[in-house]
């Protein structure tokens, strides 16, 4: 037998409480704190959600008097049935695909330029660039209906040209976008220049001591820094074009001329209360919320692809 | 392979003064340790020599060529960053070869250069991953090579062991220390950790309030420090200060305070037609270090300082024991069991030849010049 004993190891920790009710409590924590959040998505988002799908299956002409008639998938079928529906998804892309320069590119270039710019100049500057979102855009719109007047208006004064812009398909769709596009330029600055705050210095530092020029070093090292925020703006303008250029159309063209500035937006509205069939107006949004819902979580899923992010 | 020349550089953010006229020749191929508190101007020291900062005014010479002007990008020295500042969105491979595709080194090349440091740096299995995807460790050897890869003229290295854990940052130290001898290179490296600047540097550069306080090597520094700032700050715990005023006793010159009368190792000076001791009666700030205490067992009378332990620290192999000599605190380490408790009333002796002197305003050492006088050294 052996003289050597084993020394103990140190003893366990006392009485713990129940696992049942520690797990419950680790349970239950995050929903209330998530509760508010709820509450308010399902009162503003969720129940009118729900009561625009209803409506989808109605015929009601928004009278509180007339009765709505139940028609099926009828509103569904003269959606699809009426060529109006293809032409302003058309309409909406090429908005789109007009709207993601202001957005990107020229963001991205003003931004770096902005970051020359230091102390109080600055601050002149990037209030300079976000003033127009400031401006409400009814109000924008009635000054820039103004600028675009065909004989005594401003631009054609100062284009030297003689176009009669809100009334001709091609300017019109054109004014919408660059007048959309001045008016969301600021929001999108604001975000690039928030992206290349958050990039750490040590990145553009190192890479000067490693021999790259400016240039070399914003190719790449801070443009692609800048990729999550880039997807993000552009995934903002893919699905929100049509909200932001609304306002807009409604106060100078009123989708016109010959629907030229319709998108899907100014379409649904103006099925529900231009055309005053609320049924068609609503299976119009719920046929769009899928859409945009798809081209949403593929965009989501193309940028996660894509992008880079700084650990 | 590069001598760096820092001639009066001051530099100023606001209203604070990062670097106060600074000069400093650091020879080719010395490891120089920038050590100091934060904020006492060593990172700023390191980025302008780097040229990611101008001086306000001053020069930056590069062996003799003026840099002063010259952007970072062709000061052909390389640095480690204390974050490492790997590209995130880079492979291992392409983060090493960025300094070399800055210069437009063609590709195969590029790769041979890659493949070589990374092979030198134990790095080759890694080279297809991503930084997020790297230890800690891992990724301060990519910064490393990343470093290496395009042999600079010197090597800046930033903090580059602060976000290691306790081992690795000892492993760590010795590969960079090898790797200095090796290359042979001139490496500046910044830090607030004594430890590293001891173990590592060939020189070190001490400073406080963007002030050089002393330039030495490490022993030189630890064993003769030319001021109270450079004694309070090597060593742990590191050097006793204590106010006290020399006297004469018996022909020799003593420090006295509360609890305190000590030789200071100098005989007496007496000028010619005076009566007085010279420099008796001079206020001093008397420094000795903790490891040259002695406790004195047998409780007899006398010992050069005399307080109450207050407080006992284990540190394993050694013990700290940290005392009140007259309201002032007086740490001793020794050997444990260093024999005392806690509340002992105890004395303490220290060779004189341990006992340094400061000036008590400036802070700069006192010692006797070779016409055997008291003075302060410039």
């Amino acid at each position: 037998m052996s003289a050597l004993v084993e020394v103990a190891r140190p003893a366990p920790p006392g009485a713990l409480l129940p696992q049942r009710v520690r797990r419950r409590r680790r349970t239950v924590a995050p929903y209330l704190y998530l509760a508010p959040g709820l509450v308010l998505l399902a009162v503003w988002v969720y129940r009118p959600l729900a009561q625009t799908a209803q409506l989808s299956f109605l015929s009601w002409n928004l009278l509180p008097t007339s009765p709505a008639v139940p028609v099926g998938w009828d509103n569904y079928a003269r959606l699809f049935a009426l060529p109006d529906f293809g032409a302003s998804v058309l309409r909406t892309l090429g908005l789109i695909a007009g709207l993601l320069p202001f957005t990107l590119l020229v963001p991205v270039l003003v931004a770096l330029a902005a970051r020359r710019v230091s102390g109080r100049a600055a601050r002149a500057y990037q209030a300079l660039v976000f003033a127009p979102l400031l401006v409400a855009p009814v109000a924008g719109a009635a000054v820039w209906s103004w600028l675009l007047e065909p004989r005594a208006g401003l631009v054609n004064r100062a284009l030297g040209t003689q176009a009669n812009w809100l009334q001709e398909p091609g300017p019109a769709q054109l004014a919408i976008v660059v007048i959309t596009g001045w008016h969301v330029l600021g929001f999108a600055v604001l975000i690039v220049s928030a992206g290349l705050t958050g990039i750490n210095a040590d990145y553009a530092d190192a890479a000067a001591v490693d021999g790259a020029t400016p240039g070399q070093t914003t190719r790449w090292v801070v443009l692609p820094l800048l990729s999550p925020t880039l997807g993000f703006l552009g995934l903002m303008t893919v699905l929100l074009a049509a909200q932001w250029s609304f306002p807009l159309v409604d106060t100078l063209t009123g989708g016109g001329p010959i629907d030229a500035t319709t998108t899907v937006y100014y379409l649904l509205w103006d099925y529900a209360f231009g055309s005053f069939d609320a049924g068609l107006g609503a299976a119009a949004g719920m046929v769009f919320f899928a859409g945009f819902g798809v081209v949403a979580l593929l965009l989501v899923g193309l940028t996660e692809r894509l992008v880079v992010h700084d650990s | 392979m590069a001598r760096i020349r820092i001639e009066r550089v001051s530099r100023r953010f606001g209203g604070v003064t990062a670097l106060e006229d600074l000069s400093l020749d650091i020879a080719h191929g010395e490891f120089l340790v920038l050590l100091g508190p934060s904020g006492c101007g060593k990172s700023t020291l390191l980025r302008t020599i780097a040229g990611l900062l101008a001086p306000d005014s001053g020069r930056i010479l590069l062996d003799d060529s003026d840099v002063t002007d010259l952007p970072a990008r062709d000061r052909g020295v390389a640095m480690v960053f204390q974050s490492y500042a790997l590209y995130p969105h880079l492979s291992v491979a392409r983060n090493i070869a960025f300094p070399l595709r800055a210069r437009r080194t063609d590709r195969a090349e590029r790769d041979a250069r890659v493949a070589e440091v990374g092979a030198a740096l134990g790095l080759s299995g890694l080279l297809d991953r991503r930084p997020r995807e790297l230890s800690g460790g891992q990724r301060q050897r990519v910064a490393l090579a990343r470093a290496l890869v395009r042999d600079p003229a010197a090597f800046l290295l930033d903090e580059p062991l602060s976000n290691l854990d306790a081992r690795l940052r000892t492993s760590t130290r010795a590969e960079l220390t090898e790797l200095h001898r090796r290359l042979g290179s001139t490496f500046v490296h910044v830090t607030h950790d004594q430890v590293e600047a001891m173990t590592m540097a060939t020189r070190i550069a001490l400073l406080d309030g963007g002030r050089l306080e002393q330039v030495g090597a490490p022993h030189e520094v630890y064993d003769r420090p030319e001021s109270a700032f450079v004694a309070g700050f090597l060593g742990a715990p590191p050097m006793n200060l204590l106010p006290a005023r020399l006297a004469e006793r018996d022909g020799a010159l003593h420090a006295v305070a509360d609890g305190v009368d000590i030789p200071v190792g100098l005989p007496v000076e007496q000028p010619e037609g005076s009566t007085a001791a010279e420099d008796s009666g001079r206020d001093v700030l008397l420094g000795v270090r903790p490891e040259q205490l002695s406790v004195r067992r047998d409780g007899a009378p006398g010992g050069g300082l005399r307080g109450r332990v207050r407080l006992l620290e284990n540190l394993g192999g050694e013990e700290v024991a940290h005392c009140l000599v007259g309201g002032i605190r007086v740490a001793v380490r020794g050997t444990r069991p260093l024999g005392v408790a806690v509340d002992d009333p105890l004395a303490l002796d220290c060779p004189s030849e341990f006992v340094h002197l400061f000036a008590p305003t400036s802070g700069r050492r006192l010692e006797r010049r070779a016409r055997d006088r008291i003075h302060v050294p410039i």
